[in-house]
């Protein structure tokens, strides 16, 4: 493989690889604490892409609210729509968060509280997810829609590299990706590692009944769980539609398979295993040669099926040992 | 006999989605959550549309006539019993979620490379699939989906009173123990494995001619929750559940069709009304509820 085709598959994976993380760790977030895979993840990722476009483009009623936000009345350095268009982003995802929250209050805690199979939360919270996505469809149709290609302003379209006689493009939404993702990675970092509510977290996630002795309230700690979960998987939503445009209702579908992919393969449950993960399957993805391009859908499985066979607690998670 | 012609398809569909629901039941006999029932399905609905129309098999089609049919079966049956052990072995060490989690990327990875492959029809599928023994109605189906249920339910009614049902019944109590008191856990969790494979694979060696069609959209994700759910919703304790529940669900959608764009919307929250307050499914709800509380000691969840 030449050179230049390397660096673009590693830039390419890269990016698309930093946003696979961000939406991974809203699984991960959930299992680490409740040991439970919340299905409606892929659901409030195609949700948190409408909310934005809604807020920031829409024609569904809202009409783009904030189309024309002018947070710098003397003129934005980066051009007139961008202050609206972050605007959009930040509330879309607090949108999805606040739909995480209901999902929580609705699918999962009266079967928590029960102590219910959790089999039955994996029905549970596909219904919701069935409900949601057959909601946006009644709602909106299955209509394709894109985001103006003026949302991040009047930056250019791509970025050209000269590498010895031949180019590495890379296109601006993929930077912008990247940043906004580990941006996000090392806000949730610095949460969970430096934070009361992080400590909380973690405690909860060690051992809920001890913390609750110990004064936490679990169900709070909860139900902030599925609130940073369900950002997390908007913003996600959100990046990925920038680049590719919402392409329906069911765009989520793939997206949420592959996460479950990313978690496993980092380790489920395992924070810095969603990152690694993410990164390791988006590059695996971009280095299908061309010629077997229409099988990159399935590389995530493929991967997720060779580690769970050598390494089933996955790259970065602690071995399982079963208590008696 | 407009009923029949009315109603004809969805009486055929709801013994179909009945069986697939049993399919997933007997690997969760032994306690084993597997959701690979649709690529088994795909697989056997497959080797029905190709050894019913690919040019290659016309020798054998003229030579068998209707015989054909019982032998794409069986083809799907041993086919599928093939994979199910090549995928079974290594993924069976897995527990819980994570054999769910190696099932699922199993149906996906089939999905992908029936989509690619040329034989399977690619993205459009096969078309025209040949009706069995002089077929003119879909409700004729029920003569072979009917006997193939009572079939199935006859041989889970003396599985599970057999030893083997036993073995699997211990698995999923607790699989430790069972291994403690000699019950080779790999060995049984395979072979409940492999019994739903078959039983899927040979539904859709059934289904292919039924559908008329068949393509990549008919082994997917969506169906694994469906089956999972016509299991959970019916009841995953027992035979019938499963049964009810695939029968039950496969007519919602009909059912609600009144209510137009509103239908699927009401299937989910179908879903999610059952999970929370039918835990013991369908079933749970005609059983007397003696024995069940004392059952399993309450501290389970705490002890873990």
């Amino acid at each position: 493989m030449e050179l230049t085709q390397f660096i673009q598959n590693v830039l390419n994976g890269v990016s698309i690889g930093s946003v696979y993380a961000i939406f991974a760790l809203g699984y991960t977030l959930i299992f680490s604490i409740l040991g439970i895979i919340n299905f409606a993840h892929g659901a409030v990722f195609t949700l948190g892409a409408y909310f934005t476009y809604t807020l920031a483009v829409g024609q569904f009623g809202i009409n783009g609210l904030l189309k024309n936000v002018d947070l710098f009345p003397n003129g934005s350095p980066l051009g007139s729509s961008v202050p609206g268009f972050v605007l959009a982003l930040l509330i879309g995802s607090v949108l999805a968060g606040l739909v995480g929250v209901v999902i929580e209050r609705l699918a999962f805690r009266p079967l928590r509280s029960r102590g219910a199979d959790p089999l039955l939360a994996l029905v549970s919270s596909l219904g919701v997810a069935l409900v949601l996505v057959n909601l946006i469809q009644y709602l909106v149709g299955a209509e394709i829609y894109s985001f103006p290609a003026d949302v991040y302003g009047n930056l250019k379209p791509a970025l050209v590299l000269h590498v010895g006689e031949k180019l590495v493009v890379i296109r601006t939404v993929q930077i912008i990706i990247f940043v906004v993702s580990m941006i996000m990675l090392i806000i949730l970092g610095y949460l969970i590692s430096r934070t009361k509510i992080g400590k909380a977290l973690r405690a909860v996630a060690e051992n809920p009944g001890t913390s609750s002795l110990l004064g936490i309230s679990v169900d709070r700690y909860v139900l902030y769980t599925f609130f940073l979960s369900g950002f997390l998987g908007g913003l996600a939503g959100t990046l990925v539609a920038t680049s590719f445009g919402i392409a329906g209702p069911y765009f989520g579908v793939t997206y949420g398979l592959k996460g479950l992919a990313v978690i496993v393969l980092g380790g489920l449950g395992s924070i810095p295993g969603a990152v690694v993960g993410g990164i390791v399957i988006g590059l695996a993805e971009a280095f299908v040669p061309a010629e077997y391009s229409a099988y990159k859908e399935a590389v995530a499985f493929a991967l997720l099926f060779v580690i769970l066979l050598v390494r089933p607690q996955g790259l970065l998670g602690r071995a399982l040992v079963q208590k008696v | 006999m407009d009923f029949l012609q009315n109603y004809g398809f969805l009486i055929v569909t709801m013994i179909q989605q009945g069986l697939l629901g049993l399919s997933l039941y007997f690997p969760l006999m032994a306690g084993q959550l597997s959701l690979a029932s649709p690529g088994f399905y795909a697989l056997g609905g497959y080797i029905a549309a190709i050894m019913g129309t690919n040019a290659a098999f016309a020798p054998l089609r003229e030579s068998l006539g209707s015989w054909i049919f019982p032998l794409e079966w069986l083809v799907a049956g041993v086919a599928s019993a093939a994979l199910g052990l090549i995928v079974g072995v290594p993924a069976l060490r897995l527990r819980g979620i994570y054999l769910a989690l190696a099932t699922i990327a199993f149906v996906e990875i089939l999905r992908v490379v029936a989509l690619n492959l040329s034989v399977t029809g690619g993205a459009v599928g096969l078309f025209g699939v040949p009706q069995p023994f002089g077929f003119v109605d879909r409700w004729q189906y029920v003569w072979i989906f009917g006997p193939l249920l009572v079939l199935v339910l006859l041989f889970t009614a003396r599985l599970e009173r057999s030893r083997v049902g036993r073995a699997f019944r211990s698995l999923r109590e607790d699989e430790l123990a069972a291994d403690a008191m000699g019950v080779p856990p790999t060995r049984y969790k395979v072979m409940a494995f492999v019994i739903g494979a078959v039983l899927a694979g040979i539904v859709g060696a059934m289904s292919a001619p039924f559908l008329n069609t068949w393509n990549a959209r008919q082994g997917t994700f969506d169906a694994s929750i469906a089956y999972l759910a016509y299991v959970l919703i019916g009841g995953s304790r027992n035979m019938w559940g499963p049964v009810l529940g695939g029968a039950l669900l496969a007519a919602l959608p009909e059912v609600l069709r009144p209510l137009q764009d509103w239908r699927l919307i009401i299937n989910g929250l179908v879903l999610v009304v059952a999970s929370l307050y039918l835990p013991q499914g369908l079933v749970g709800l005609f059983r007397r509820r003696r024995a069940a509380p004392l059952a399993r000691p309450a501290t389970q969840e705490v002890a873990k």
